[in-house]
This record gives structure tokens, sequence and C-alpha cells, in this order.
């Protein structure tokens, strides 16, 4: 079950309700960071004409103004965003991912002041070996600015909502005849079906041949014979789900 | 007891709404009053669908999208106070220099290991050219000599300052909030780079001299270091405080204790990174002037009654007054 995935962050609310976050791995803010890092470098570029342009070739003004350019990129790229966009610069933003506190909050100026200073440490020796390294010891991969800000980088998952499941053709009443009321499924058995019915884009073949591997010990168990599989077991899923829920124990 | 797709059925405007609340893509506090009160009821609504797809067993996609749904209705609810320009104006008339007088030990802690090291530097370097060369490199003393020879009797032009303004803040600046940063281990990058900045630039100071350009070189450096030194020094302080919170934890966790001290450490590098913006600033455009020689000692000495009479008086409590209020 999902508890015991170490990718997840658990969020007590003050409403006494727990809820789940998906934290981000080392790849996926890796991927981020270049993002950023490629518009960071094409943002000063242009910048660059623009200034040398505008300037005339006034050569050390323009220096000048592009060093303070180069500082406010370096530094206040990342607080800024993350601040003004609520946890998510452009990099963040085309990855679906976002800097929140833990406890589930928004992250303020000073905590995103703190985790993005801090690069300059999780950056040793050289390409954020040390960063990493830190998020590997830890459960929810907070690099050292992380720790320190007491921040953690989610995935948003923004996962659609999935239509209802909808046998065809629709159930008779012969075909469950001799079916109890409520299926003897355990939950991850029942979770199990609906991965395998929803699974559409196998083959006809496929399907039958994995069919085949569960049907006949669940027929065993309900007393009853199975004759297409595939059917059996959307019957079966059928039957557990429109009947009263299964109580978790 | 509801199906999950009945279930799904029946709440599935609600939590359509809360989410086009969400995706408006302006702060919450941006809407009017009723909708953020529709919002929060949503929210609370949201909590309590996910508790009941939890215990009633629906299938993880259900309840994966409900947390997120809840994550980010929390997110919004709970959000920031908001941001004001004000807070710029409380960080340098209290908060930074309060940050600075709780952490005072550190502070003198680090002035030792920039002064100590730079007197080495320029004792050593004014009596030993081989010493020198042991700490700076050939290029750099040869760069060095050349830059106070000629001095700043004429001034320097105007887009030369400039530019040298935009290198004082991408440079110093940067190094600062590296002295600052590497204290995260254990704060030995910030003793390092104090240490290692006292000696370059006490051999620098002592080479020049030795060469008969000191003058030069003080008449430049005395104002705006009031606010360079202190501030680098200020930024060491904030990664020695991180170093010893890892050290000694009060009975927390290592990282526990960090983030304990983390709201001081972020006000006393805020407060160096403004005070570097001041120094670039004066040594862009005060420093290389032709004022006399006097003048420039005369702001030097201004300069560091300023800064040392705004970080030990700043933000101290006023006395009460008389009458007390019933």
């Amino acid at each position: 079950m999902g508890a015991t995935l170490d990718n997840t962050a658990d969020v007590d609310t003050p409403e006494l309700v727990r809820f789940r976050y998906r934290v981000a791995g080392p790849v996926r803010r890796a991927l981020a960071y270049l993002v950023d890092l490629a518009i960071r470098a094409a943002s000063l570029a242009l910048l660059y004409v623009v200034v040398a342009l505008a300037s005339g070739g006034g050569k050390r003004f323009s220096s000048g103004v592009m060093l303070i350019a180069a500082f406010v990129f370096e530094w206040g790229y990342y607080v800024y965003f993350e601040t003004a966009g609520d946890g998510r610069s452009p990099g963040k933003r085309a990855l679906a991912l976002r800097v929140v506190k833990e406890g589930g909050f928004p992250i303020g100026f000073i905590d995103s002041v703190l985790r993005n200073l801090l690069r300059g440490a999780d950056f040793l020796p050289v390409g954020y070996v040390l960063g990493v390294l830190t998020m590997a010891g830890d459960a929810r991969f907070r690099r050292i600015g992380d720790r320190v800000a007491g921040t953690l980088v989610v995935i948003e998952a923004r996962a659609g909502l999935a239509s209802p499941l909808v046998l065809s053709p629709p159930v008779t009443a012969d075909e469950v005849a001799g079916f109890p009321p409520r299926p003897p499924l355990s939950l991850s058995e029942r979770e199990t079906l609906e991965l395998f019915l929803r699974r559409t884009e196998l083959t006809a073949a496929r399907r039958e041949e994995l069919a085949e591997t569960i049907a006949p010990a669940l027929a065993e168990r309900m007393g009853v014979k199975v004759q297409d599989p595939v059917r059996f077991l959307a019957l079966v899923h059928h039957r557990a789900t429109s009947g009263a829920p299964v109580q978790r124990s | 007891m509801r199906t999950q797709d009945g279930f799904v059925a029946a709440r599935r405007t609600d939590w359509e709404e809360l989410q086009g609340l969400l995706d408006r893509g302006k702060a919450l506090c941006r809407l009017p009053p009723i909708s953020i009160a529709r919002a929060a009821a949503l929210y609370r609504a949201v909590c309590g669908d996910l508790v009941h797809a939890q215990s009633a067993g629906y299938s993880r996609e259900v309840i994966a999208w409900l947390d997120d749904l809840a994550a980010r209705a929390h997110n919004a609810l709970y959000s920031a106070p908001p941001y004001r320009v004000g807070a710029i104006w409380d960080l340098i008339a209290r908060d930074f220099p309060r940050a600075l007088r709780r952490h005072a030990r550190f502070f003198l802690l680090g002035v030792a290991l920039f002064v100590l090291p730079g007197l080495l530097g320029f004792v050593g370097a004014f009596h030993s050219r081989a010493f020198a060369l042991q700490i700076l490199s050939p290029e750099t003393v040869a760069q060095m000599e050349k830059a106070y020879a000629a001095g700043f009797g004429q001034g320097r032009s105007g887009d030369l300052n400039a530019a040298m303004a935009g290198f004082y803040v991408y440079n110093n600046i940067g190094i600062a909030f590296r002295c600052f940063a590497t204290g995260a281990l254990f704060g030995i990058g910030s003793l390092f780079f104090l240490i290692y900045n006292g000696l370059v630039t006490g051999a620098v100071a002592g080479l020049v001299t030795v060469g008969g350009h000191g003058r030069n070189l003080f008449t430049f450096t005395c104002t705006h270091g009031a606010f360079e030194l202190t501030a680098i020094v200020i930024a060491a302080t904030a990664g020695m405080v991180m170093g010893y919170a890892l050290v000694d934890t009060k009975g927390r966790t290592r990282f526990g204790s960090l983030r304990a001290c983390s709201r001081d450490v972020a006000l006393l590098v805020l407060g160096a990174a403004l005070m570097l913006l001041v120094a670039a600033a004066i040594e862009g455009f005060w420093s290389p002037s032709a004022a006399p020689d006097r003048i420039k000692w005369g702001a030097s000495v201004a300069a560091y009654l300023a800064v040392a009479t705004y970080l030990t008086r700043a933000g101290r409590a006023r006395p009460k007054p008389e009458a007390s209020r019933p």
C-alpha cells in the first residue's frame, strides 16, 4: 500500500485530515534546474544584446550593468519566482513541481532566501554533488537548503478523475447466478482487478492470458465455474464495487 | 453506504467547483469574500470526502485525486502572510541588528578570525616577498602593484566607476553568500573563508605598502571597508551560527537544531547583503574619487562610527513610558 512507499510525505491539517504529497526526486528536480538554467542564460544573453545596443558601445558601462544583472539572476531568480509564483520557478512549473513548507504551507520570503542561498553549500564540490548525497540520505529528498528552510519539493499530481468502469454488455442475472453477495476479495485484490480492467491497451490475447493466472483461484474461492476469465474478473469486480464498500481493516 | 462510483458522481460537482476556484491563477485573498468563504467550505467538505474515501477503501486513484485537491486547497487557504514593502524597513531598523546582537559572540570570534590572519599576512608580506608569494599568485601580485601604483589623484571616469560597482556587487556579495552557505558544513567553510580572506587582504596590503603605495591603497579602501569587511564577517557569523547549531543541538535533531536558528541566520545574511550594496556604491563612486586624503580619512572614521552605532544601538527597546495604561 501507499503508506509503505518512501516517496510520499504525510501532512496533518488542523481539520484532523491527513493528506499525502508525492515528493520529487533528484532527476525530476535536476531537469527543472536545467530548464531554469536555460531560461536564465537566454535572458542574460538577450539583455546583453539590448544593453550593448542601448549604450552605443559604452563597453565599461554595459559591463557594469551586465555584472549586476548576472548577480540578480544568480541569486535572485529563484527567490523572486518562488515567493511571487507560490513556490514555483518556471522550471518547476514546467515539471509540475512546487516548493512547500513542511506541513503543506506555502513558502515565505525568508524560507526561499535560505533554501536558495544554501545552493552554495549544496553545489559543493561541483555540480550539486553534496546536495544529491544529502537528498539520498533523506526519505523526503531534502537537500541542505531544504532542511535548513524546512521546505519540501513536491509533485503536483493533477491526475484526472477517470470515468467509472462500465461493464459492457451489461451484467445479466444468469452470469452471476452462483456469486456470493459480496465476493471474498481483499482490498489489494480488488485494486489489482481494477488496474487490470482499466488497462484496455492490452491485446485481447494478453488480457486472456493474464486473467487466466488469477481467475481459477478466485472462482475456486467463490465456489463457481469460469467460462470467460476476462469477463469473469469484470463480473467479480462489478459485484465487489456495486455492493457495500469493503471495510479497511 | 455508497458505492465508489455513486460517491464520485454525487460529490464531483463540488470538487470541480473547488478546483475552478483554485485554478483562477489569482491568490485566493484577491477573490471576493463570498468565493473565499465558499472555498473554505468546499475545502472542509473535501477533507471529509478524503477521510471517507480512505476508510471506505475506495480505489487509489480517487484517493490520490482528493489528496491533490485537498493539498492545493490547504496551500491556498493557509497562505503565507502577504509581502509588504515595510518588511525591508523592519529588517534594517530592527530585526537585523537585533539578530546580530543575539549572536554577538560569534561576530566577535569572526572579527578575530579575520583581523589576526590579516595582521599576520600584512606583517609577513611586509617583511618577505616570498611569504606573500606563498599566499598570492604572481599574477595577483603584479595586478595589485599596478592597480595602486598610480593612485586616484585624478579620480576615475564615470563609466569605469559604473563597471566597477557592478563588479563589486557581483563578486563581493557572491563571496559573502558562499562564505555563509558553506557554514552549513559544521561551520568549516565560513571559518576557512574568513581566515583565507583575512590572509589575502593582509598580504596585499603588506605588499603594496612595502612597494611604497600604501597611501593609495588605504585611502581607497578605508571608507567602504567599514561596510564591506563588517558585512563579510557578518555573513561568516551566519555561517558559524549554522555550524554551531549542528554541533550543539540542545536536545534537538541536528537539522531540527539548524532549523531553530534559521530565521536569525536569514536576517543576518540579508542584512549583510544590504551592507554590501552600500559598500559597492561607495567603492564604485566615492573611494576612487579625487577627494583629498584628509576628507577620505574623515569619511572613514564617520563610516566606522556609523556602522558600530547602528549595529549596537538600532532596534533597542525604548524606555517604557511612565504612565501605565489601565
